[in-house]
């Protein structure tokens, strides 16, 4: 679908992945911002998949009942590459913030500068 | 509330709609991503793979080298969450000494100030004080609160049929849309609601202490077993014999159990790691 020449659907990306970045820029407490940069992921992954997808098309299972065209399979397996990427990094994203919480009392960037 | 983060979004949201603006329609079926080496996968991938699902044929056939060093990604993240040390108890008042293992605090600065009402410390700042007023306001949310009685018979309820949901995907994965990663995801997801609902401890029972070394690492190990298994038997690492079908499968299948079971250990393994 397209709006002023652009398309929709890439569009939507671009805005949730600036959602994301606003998260993460703007906020003070380290779980929000983690939180925005798992929304900026998701644009990244809902980019590449959208990319790969074709009118119509079915999924790139090769049995009876699916018919050409076919997306792409190659999004779809690098995007599962970049999921686990991504859990890894919040994995150890929020173990450290755990073990800030712990140490410290508080997740709030402007708190923890103050900090002796 | 400042401007700049407002501004830095707009100077990176133009130049990606500029971006996107060049792109082709993301349906068109002459796009180049469908035209270029996708298109090759499609035609051949299920007769030089054996695997119908093409999407795992990518994965573990094609670009089996990127999903060992993914398996051996998450595996180190578990890793590195293991290493941090389990400064569990917070740093108690008035101490000087830090204790052992704790967080890395700079010789000769002050102690570390955390919640307490006795004595504030002319060093704790106006923001240390914001937080110990919070902390005093809610203390220790996570484990005090019982868990209502509704959210714990249906995760009770429900996480059977979860479980078993995952293990669908996990064995149909070769025809459905579905596969090992996707079968740990949800794993770990029944694992994470048993254990809020009822509990880490119960939920840490339903994965064996002694067992975890070697299920955290299963998906590196089994990587490992049929790239060799590939190199004996076709001379390259991690090769697939393109003329035996039948081994194509049981090694692509191996793969993807190992991946669905150290996926979801490592996951249910971190949530456990979280709590302090």
């Amino acid at each position: 679908m397209l709006l002023f020449g652009l398309d929709l659907d890439y569009v939507a990306v671009v805005m949730l992945f600036c959602v994301g970045l606003y998260m993460l820029v703007a906020k003070s407490n380290l779980l929000k911002k983690l939180l925005g940069l798992n929304v900026m992921e998701t644009a990244v992954f809902a980019f590449i998949v959208t990319a790969g997808m074709v009118e119509g098309g079915d999924p790139p299972i090769m049995v009876a009942g699916t018919s050409a065209p076919f997306a792409s399979p190659i999004p779809h397996a690098m995007v599962l590459t970049g999921i686990v990427v991504a859990v890894s990094v919040t994995a150890v994203a929020l173990a450290l913030i755990v073990q800030i919480h712990a140490h410290f009392g508080t997740i709030e960037i402007d708190e923890l500068k103050e900090l002796p | 509330m400042r401007p700049w983060p407002l501004l830095l979004v707009l100077l990176v949201a133009l130049p990606l709609v500029a971006g996107v603006a060049t792109l082709p329609p993301h349906d068109a079926p002459d796009a180049p991503i469908h035209t270029q080496v996708g298109a090759r996968y499609l035609e051949r991938g299920v007769a030089e793979t054996g695997m119908k699902n093409l999407v795992t044929a990518v994965l573990l056939n094609y670009r089996g080298f990127d999903t060992f060093i993914e398996v051996v990604v998450i595996f180190t993240a578990l890793a590195a969450v293991l290493a941090l040390p389990k400064g569990s108890a917070p740093v108690p008042k008035g101490s000087a000494p830090v204790p052992k293992g704790s967080a890395p605090v700079p010789k000769g600065s002050a102690p570390v100030p955390k919640g307490g009402p006795q004595a504030p410390e002319p060093a704790a700042g106006s923001a240390a004080r914001a937080a110990r007023a919070r902390e005093e306001e809610r203390p220790e949310v996570a484990s005090d609160v019982p868990v209502s009685p509704v959210v714990r018979f249906v995760v009770r309820l429900l996480a059977p049929f979860i479980a078993m949901f995952a293990v669908a995907m996990l064995f149909r994965g070769h025809i459905t849309p579905g596969g090992g990663f996707q079968a740990a995801a949800v794993f770990a997801a029944v694992f994470i609601a048993l254990g809020l609902a009822l509990g880490q401890a119960r939920a840490a029972r339903l994965v064996p202490v002694d067992w975890r070394p070697w299920l955290q690492g299963v998906a590196p190990l089994a990587f490992a077993l049929v790239a060799w298994i590939g190199w004996r038997l076709t001379g390259a690492f991690l090769g697939y014999p393109s003329d035996d079908h039948t081994a194509q499968e049981a090694m692509g299948f191996v793969l993807e159990v190992a991946i669905a079971v150290g996926g979801g250990v490592i996951l249910a393994r971190v949530f456990l790691e979280m709590e302090t």
